[in-house]
């Protein structure tokens, strides 16, 4: 790879390229799929790719491979310099030189990557039988799996800059049907982390069963305005496919309401919202970005009021301020964005069970489908197809479904009245409390 | 791509540990992106996917392995980590057999391909429809305009002899169109694509058109009253509408759920599972269209396929490995995203043929209900048949007539029910293209429908 990259950066300067940088993933992969006890699939992949970038002519060019031959070269080179030739983007473009100290993150694990692939997958076995186990009304337990990987990122450029980091990680999950007098509910958990210890067969196999029995039953409730609180599960899949708002790149192109509100009050005082790529328990850790810029915890917002939004150097300079370090590509190939790292939304003092309690009566949400159609990020509405609970007198009644929850995540910010303490990453670099949102919208029967 | 004699060898080593059936399939493919914003082209983007997957079938279970080095060492390394993730190891007495090469009618034609056309003629594309979004009105505060094409070369060997290559090529552009009140956003889409080259553009798609189309949208919601809830009749209109079956029935009848007992449809062939009206196709050989292909990623050819006549079950969706796991032959249906994905059976083309009614009486006879011009994007739960689907553009319904727009509605319901609940279909089919996600990845569907009604389905809005 060193000789590859040394002829490219030789190549780039020929070209006369001002300044460029090569950003490299190389991952190792494993996957398994167990139905009734069978492997129906085993992956396991070694594989890298390549993004290129370069300055020309004070613009910035993009190209990318996963083939490295004598071609691989010349394809990037040409890629950058004709891409930059047809950029009309006249936003001055950055690389970073790199002449910083990087956070000391220890992401990596050996015992897991040198994990025999059979111990992983007696763990999802273990895991299967643990959810047949739970109830007799489990009617099947099919597609469990579980994944680890290790990916080295590396980022050298031509201002000297070379560092990298390699992370290890795992996840398991499962899936099964219950079924009662023809009715037929699924049930979904998993756990994620960077231990093996991690993934609790026992644990993770009730609480996929229990998932599905819990909704056996579940009845549509009549349309209406409800007292709702959205469950930390739930919450974490509205946050994150809303928090391109608090991007300085979504605002800059005029797609963020928060636009020109820094300093205001945008959400009740309750509300604090931090993005800490330092934090072990988000799947997001990491000591540097896509830019190579190190890492650093940020608050968004502070009881309510609007602190800062999420910059790389480009759109930090475009405002006048430092970077936050949340350049992302979403993938060796992509351009740099902007982008939470683990981002979160802070918890309260109060159990969940006080929630219940403080609202009396209303619905609680613990499950929300089809993000990416139902919820409208430029707008910040959303109409979405739930599950969850009904609460009477602070106690949890029967299980409800096929109902939509309808609202604007702006508003919700505003409207929340308390935060549990229940703050957790259930799968991923997306955390929350469970939350009471007030009122909401609910289309059922 | 690959050397016959290396194939042979790489897949017979992928035997040697007891396999019964091993499949190689190399994939490169060159991308470009486009980006247009903020009226200026910012973005320029080119890369090359390469790779190869080795399958190897142990009776019903898989093993999977890929790789970026497809030179001699490389792929008989990655045969070797596929033989050796077999857990029970014996002895291989499966060999593969000496490769043939099916004839085959080249239906899918090109005549400019993306790599033969300069970057300046696709940025064109995206000026003209940035010009004709922005030109709708003054209220139009963005417009996010981008083009997307690849050519995707793939070979596909197999130890029963096997030795397939074809060629796909896609070109796309999308335009996202933002209304703004300055305290609002609301935004309009459209993204028109098939499986040619720039040929695209001279034949079948004017960008300006989608550009001004996509405004409309985001203009006519940004001044929409929010949808009410409730219970009530649901014409959709053609093109993008045909998510609903993709969503609603789709999925669900797809070998990757069935074979495992997990879709509602299990063992209803042959019965009814929709209204008399309804006749639902999914065809991969109509010519150059989105979700087309001469073979499907195993290499089998594509077929026409009847999934649904007069609202009878004819034919699930068949990939090989579930196949063997339902005792079914594949339909030409196994798909992936990229060599980084083991295929499973997938949709193509996907449509409701046109019906026998006429679009005027589907409304004027619904009384008060939801005209949904435009369809968003959706989802399913295959096992329960649980569906939600978003609405781009709605319209109220009074009296059978259209009566005031209306925004945020989406629109949520159980597969099986909503089928038997379709009481019109119109004559006049079109269709739309989608990326459709699952199991193997993110692959070009189309989706299809005349304008359909389903007599009561639930509608999430706020009002």
């Amino acid at each position: 790879m060193n000789e590859f990259l040394k002829k490219l950066m030789n190549a780039a300067k020929a070209e006369g390229i001002e300044a460029c940088e090569a950003y490299i993933v190389e991952r190792d992969s494993f996957r398994a799929m167990v139905t009734d006890g069978d492997v129906t699939e085993y992956n396991t992949n070694a594989t890298k790719g390549l993004g290129f970038r370069g300055m020309k002519d004070g613009k910035m060019g993009y190209s990318s491979t996963e083939a490295f031959d004598d071609n691989a070269v010349e394809q990037l080179v040409r890629g950058v310099v004709e891409s930059a030739e047809l950029s009309e983007d006249d936003d001055p473009v950055f690389l970073y030189d790199g002449n910083t100290e990087t956070p000391k993150l220890d992401l990596t694990n050996d015992e897991l990557y040198n994990l025999d692939p059979y111990e992983k997958i007696a763990r999802v076995q273990a895991m299967e039988k643990a959810i047949k186990a739970y109830d007799e009304r489990i009617d099947k337990a099919a597609r469990n799996m579980i994944q680890t990987g290790r990916y080295t990122i590396r980022i050298i450029n031509s201002y000297g800059m070379d560092r990298s980091f390699t992370e290890d990680s795992c996840v398991m999950y499962g899936q099964a049907t219950a079924k009662q007098e023809g009715h037929i509910a699924t049930g979904f958990f998993g756990r994620g982390g960077r231990s093996f210890e991690l993934l609790d067969a026992q644990l993770i196999g009730s609480e996929v069963a229990k998932s599905a029995v819990e909704k056996l039953g579940a009845e549509q409730i009549p349309s209406g305005r409800y007292r709702v609180i959205i469950h930390r599960d739930a919450m974490v899949d509205l946050l994150e496919t809303f928090s391109g708002i608090f991007s300085a790149e979504t605002a800059q192109k005029g797609l963020s309401l928060l636009k020109g509100r820094l300093g205001e009050t945008i959400a009740a005082e309750c509300v604090t919202i931090i993005d800490d790529p330092l934090l072990l328990d988000g799947l997001d850790a990491r000591p540097f970005d896509a830019e190579g810029v190190p890492s650093k915890a940020h608050t968004v917002v502070e009881n309510g009021v609007f602190k800062t939004f999420l910059h790389n150097l480009k759109t930090a300079h475009k405002d006048g301020v430092e970077t936050t370090g949340n350049a992302s590509k979403a993938g060796y190939a992509s351009s740099v964005h902007v982008s939470p790292s683990n981002f979160f939304i802070r918890g309260g003092h109060k159990s969940f069970e006080e929630l219940l309690t403080e609202m009396d009566t209303g619905v609680v949400i613990t499950e929300v489908s089809g993000l990416h159609a139902g919820a409208n990020p430029v707008s910040g509405d959303f109409s979405l197809l739930s599950k969850g609970y009904m609460v009477q007198n602070g106690k949890r009644e029967k299980a409800v479904e096929q109902i939509t929850v309808a609202g604007n995540f702006y508003d919700l910010l505003k409207n929340a009245r308390a935060m549990a303490d229940d703050m957790a990453f259930p799968l991923g670099s997306m955390g929350s409390p469970s939350i009471d949102v007030g009122e909401l919208s609910i289309s059922g029967c | 791509m690959i050397n016959p004699i290396l194939a042979q060898e790489a897949l017979n080593l992928a035997l040697s540990t007891g396999g019964d059936f091993a499949e190689i399939f190399l994939e490169d493919r060159r991308n470009n992106t486009l980006v247009l914003q903020n009226d200026r082209l910012e973005t320029v983007n080119s890369g090359r996917i390469h790779g190869a997957g080795i399958r190897v079938y142990v009776g019903l279970n898989a093993v999977y392995t890929y790789t970026n080095d497809t030179d001699r060492e490389g792929m008989l390394r990655c045969a070797k980590k596929a033989a050796q993730a077999v857990r029970d190891q014996k002895e291989g007495l499966v060999k593969a057999k000496p490769f043939y090469t099916p004839a085959m009618e080249t239906v899918h034609t090109f005549r400019q391909l993306p790599s033969q056309t300069a970057a300046k003629q696709k940025a064109d594309i995206l000026r003209a429809a940035n010009a004709a979004a922005r030109s709708v009105s003054n209220e139009i505060s963005q417009a996010v305009c981008t083009y997307t094409d690849s050519e995707q070369d793939v070979l596909i060997c197999n130890s029963e002899g096997l030795f397939v290559t074809d060629r796909r090529v896609y070109t796309r552009m999308a335009c996202t169109a933002v209304a703004s009140s300055g305290m609002e956003n609301q935004s309009g889409s459209e993204n028109p694509g098939a499986m040619m080259g720039y040929e695209l553009f001279l034949d079948r798609v004017d960008p300006a058109y989608y550009g001004a189309k996509a405004a409309k949208t985001a203009v006519t919601m940004l001044h929409a009253p929010q949808c009410p809830s409730g219970v009530m009749p649901v014409a959709i209109d053609n093109g993008f509408g045909g998510v609903i079956f993709h969503e609603a029935c789709g999925h669900s009848l797809e070998a990757t759920s069935v074979a495992f007992g997990m879709s509602e449809f299990c063992g209803k062939l042959g019965q009814q599972i929709a209204a008399p009206c309804v006749t639902a196709i999914d065809d991969g050989t109509l010519p150059n269209e989105w979700g087309s292909e001469h073979v499907d990623d195993e290499g089998t050819p594509t077929t026409k396929l009847v999934l649904i006549e007069n609202g009878v079950l004819k034919n699930y969706m068949i990939d090989r490995l579930n196949g063997k796991r339902m005792n079914m032959a594949p339909t030409g249906s196994g798909r992936r995203q990229s060599y980084a994905f083991a295929p499973t059976s997938r949709m193509r083309n996907t449509y409701i043929a046109a019906g026998n009614d006429d679009n005027e009486e589907i409304i004027s006879s619904m009384g008060n209900g939801l005209y949904a011009a435009k369809m968003g994007g959706g989802s399913v739960n295959p096992a329960t048949g649980e569906f939600n689907f978003a609405v781009q553009e709605g319209y109220l319904v009074k009296d059978g007539k259209i009566a005031s727009p209306v925004r945020g509605a989406s629109l949520i319901g159980k597969g099986a029910d909503v089928l038997m609940k379709i009481d019109r279909v119109g004559k006049d089919m079109k269709m739309a293209q989608g990326m459709c996600g699952s199991m193997s990845g993110s692959v070009p569907t189309n989706v299809g429908e005349p304008m359909i009604r389903v007599s009561a389905i639930t509608v999430g809005g706020r009002a």
